[in-house]
């Protein structure tokens, strides 16, 4: 595909996503839905576009940047998770219908049709109709949260504006999702949408302090004119540069890589899930003492950034990338 | 053009008909041939390493022409291959696979000729292309002069018209190569010193006359490469000025600026092939052997690693949009930057871990020790020459932020 596909759901996500910021997680949903951002990788049987995976990372990094208070990258993956073994509740994914929140922490006992245990760190999980939770036997299961025998409460994070939720299921009927391609693939390219949009997060963050320095007069002159400052500028620039380069390129080849085998995404990994808070902690110190307020608002970026990073856990993908230098050495 | 080339580019590949099928063809060609050809004492990491003299440089780097692994986007009519940039790519991801020599000319293959293709006249191309291409005229680059480094628009080196030659006179620095080069591509002032830039001129100067003194300087390596280059009214011919007077320079920026993001565009993959030696020999050492399994060390080799891929992937991207029409901007920046950060963090890593060797040393580890040591010394000049950190930072926030001068 060309990039003025990709290029104009950018253009499309960003509209909405100024508009779905203001918004309660419901509602943003809906504006989401009706501009059919939610459906970008889901097949067109469900509403969706069946774009690449590219065009998600397009719209996360816009809802990122602008701090929609949804999972965004999850529910386009659920949606096209789910589009085979659940295509009502895909459908109403897509649509912006029901919000669905991914646990990534803990597993679900499956039994008989019905889950028990309990998980947690699902982002917005409290605004969630639907759960899709790692469960027993390395598949997932997808449950209703307003189903008899589930608990739902919120826990603490850094993330104040989609908090993570607690889920404990008794005896909750469920439905079981394989340990298939399409799960692994789920939960691989959930972390490549993390790293995008963490990323998107950091440019947009970058971008308000070069505002800023451009605006801000001390000592008679622009504070942008510094070569202290704008050497910093440039050193945050190239390693946004660096991580988009190993970003773009896991996005690429996602599609080959279903379940998660290659290097490209460790790679990824490691120089997003370092360089995103990296960036967005210097977009902060740039701002001086008005950085660290809280109405300046660069915390709720860096917020959500430090989170994904800790998903992407950098150190964890070099390890196994250590293990793998063969196989990057012959690529 | 070779038989081996022209035996592997099929009649598509060319200008716009690109096939990915084609250029692996190719590939396992060059691959094939540098295994057969390479002799194995020129491989650095080869114990009884002993480098090519200049005569065998030059033989080596004419035959890798013939092969097709070098001019291989160069148009045809000057002794080029006439393929695309992504068969270039191709060419130097397989030199660079390898441990083999550096170019004696890179000057004149990734400096020179580029301008020489850009700005030169029809009779100066078929002059001078096939010469760098063939091995038979050796380039260096007089930019830098003692009192212009960095700010290279403020140079004094003159050249004033002696009919319709001209005569030069003044100094250069840090002119790599010079001592075994031929000619000199020669940025000397023909204007104003108020005029800058702006009062530049280009030309092909041949170093084998009276008026030229070349002096070698020791660097902190201990080797010898650099030089000062003194003019005492030194001639150069008339059909050795490149572009137009005073305009020539403005063109070569241009040159340049595609040049950053191009040249040795086989360093990543010699990079990664420095990392794939460093970590062999590891493996052929018990206590090596633990130092590159202990959980710190392999946080930072797979960074190495890390870094690596990226470097890949910004030289890719870029020959992507080049092949596409599209300018890379200042780019080559972020590119140089990029690895010449990461490479003297890699060879610092490299002797770091080698001193940890049983001892005494195998043969293979000691050539390492030997080899990294070098890259280690080197490496410090990777983020000085072709424009130093600080310039390439500069280039990044004027350039590529396009952040406002002080207002």
């Amino acid at each position: 595909m060309s990039d003025d596909p990709i290029r104009e759901i950018a253009e499309s996500a960003a509209r909405a996503a100024a508009l779905a910021a203001a918004m309660e997680p419901a509602a943003a949903a809906r504006r989401l839905g009706e501009d059919g951002l939610l459906g970008v990788l889901a097949p067109e049987a469900v509403g969706g576009l069946g774009l690449p995976l590219a065009a998600a990372a397009a719209v996360v990094a816009a809802t990122e940047s602008a701090l929609v208070p949804l999972p965004v990258g999850e529910a386009m993956l659920a949606a096209r998770l789910l589009a085979g073994p659940a295509p009502e509740v895909a459908s109403a994914i897509v649509a912006g219908e029901a919000i669905v929140a991914v646990a990534t922490a803990g597993t679900l006992t499956l039994a008989g049709g019905t889950v028990t245990g309990t998980v947690g760190r699902a982002q917005a999980g409290l605004a969630a109709r639907w759960l899709v939770a790692p469960a027993t036997g390395g598949g997932a299961a997808l449950l209703d949260l307003s189903a008899p025998g589930v608990a739902v409460e919120e826990e603490k994070g850094l993330d104040l504006e989609r908090p993570p939720a607690r889920v404990t299921a008794t005896g909750a009927a469920a439905i079981a999702l394989p340990a298939d391609d399409a799960w692994a693939a789920f939960q691989a390219d959930a972390l490549l949408l993390r790293a995008a949009g963490a990323l998107g997060a950091a440019e947009h963050c970058l971008g308000r302090a070069i505002d800023h320095l451009s605006n801000r007069r001390q000592f008679g002159k622009a504070l942008v004119g510094f070569q202290g400052l704008r050497f910093e500028l440039a050193r945050q620039k190239l390693v946004l540069e660096g991580a988009r380069a190993a970003l773009g390129h896991a996005l690429s080849v996602a599609g080959q890589d279903p379940r998660a085998e290659g290097i490209a995404r460790l790679v990824a990994r490691s120089a997003c899930g370092d360089a995103a808070p990296a960036i967005i902690e210097a977009a902060i110190q740039l701002h001086g003492g008005m950085g660290f307020t809280w109405d300046l608002g660069l915390h709720r970026q860096l917020r959500r950034a430090r989170d994904a990073a800790l998903a992407l856990d950098p150190v964890a993908a070099r390890a196994a990338l250590a293990g793998r230098l063969e196989q990057a050495w012959a690529a | 053009m070779s038989a081996v080339l022209a035996g592997a580019a099929a009649p598509s590949i060319g200008a716009g008909a690109y096939r990915v099928a084609d250029a692996e063809a190719l590939r396992t060609r060059h691959r094939a041939w540098l295994a057969a050809n390479l002799p194995a004492c020129w491989r650095s990491d080869n114990p009884d390493y002993q480098g090519p003299s200049l005569d065998e440089g030059q033989a080596w780097e004419a035959e890798l022409h013939r092969q097709g692994l070098w001019g291989v986007a160069w148009p045809k009519a000057y002794g080029g291959h006439g393929l695309t940039l992504r068969e270039h790519l191709v060419a130097n991801q397989e030199i660079g696979r390898l441990p083999m020599p550096e170019s004696f000319n890179s000057i004149g293959k990734e400096l020179a000729g580029p301008i020489i293709l850009a700005i030169a006249t029809e009779e100066q191309k078929k002059r001078y292309i096939p010469a760098i291409l063939e091995m038979r005229e050796i380039w260096c680059q007089g930019f830098s002069e003692p009192d212009s480094g960095s700010d290279l628009a403020s140079l004094r080196t003159r050249a004033v018209k002696d009919g319709a030659a001209w005569r030069v006179t003044g100094q250069k620095i840090w002119t790599s190569g010079a001592h075994r080069a031929q000619r000199c591509l020669l940025l000397a002032r023909t204007g104003t010193m108020e005029s800058r830039h702006r009062g530049l001129s280009l030309f092909a100067l041949k170093l084998d006359q009276p008026g030229v003194t070349v002096k070698p300087i020791k660097q902190m390596d201990g080797n010898a490469e650099f030089n000062e280059v003194f003019f005492d009214n030194a001639l150069v011919e008339p059909e050795d000025a490149l572009g137009e007077q005073e305009k020539g320079w403005a063109a070569a920026v241009r040159v340049l600026e595609v040049e950053r993001g191009t040249n040795r565009m086989y360093r990543a993959w010699r990079l990664e092939e420095e990392l794939k030696h460093l970590l062999t020999v590891c493996r052929s050492d018990p206590a090596l052997a633990r130092v590159i399994n202990n959980p710190a060390y392999v946080q930072r080799i797979a960074q190495v690693q890390v870094d690596i891929e990226i470097h890949k992937r910004m030289v890719e991207s870029v020959v992507d949009d080049l092949v596409a029409g599209a300018s890379i901007g200042g780019r080559g920046s972020l590119i140089k930057q990029h690895w010449s950060e990461y490479h003297q963090r890699q060879a610092a890593l490299s002797v770091e871990i080698l001193d940890q060797a049983s001892y005494p040393p195998s043969p293979a580890v000691a050539r390492a020790q030997q080899r990294f040591r070098q890259v280690y010394l080197r490496a410090r000049a990777e983020t000085i020459y072709a424009g130093t950190t600080q310039i390439q930072l500069g280039i990044i926030a004027d350039r590529i932020l396009k952040l406002p001068r002080e207002a």
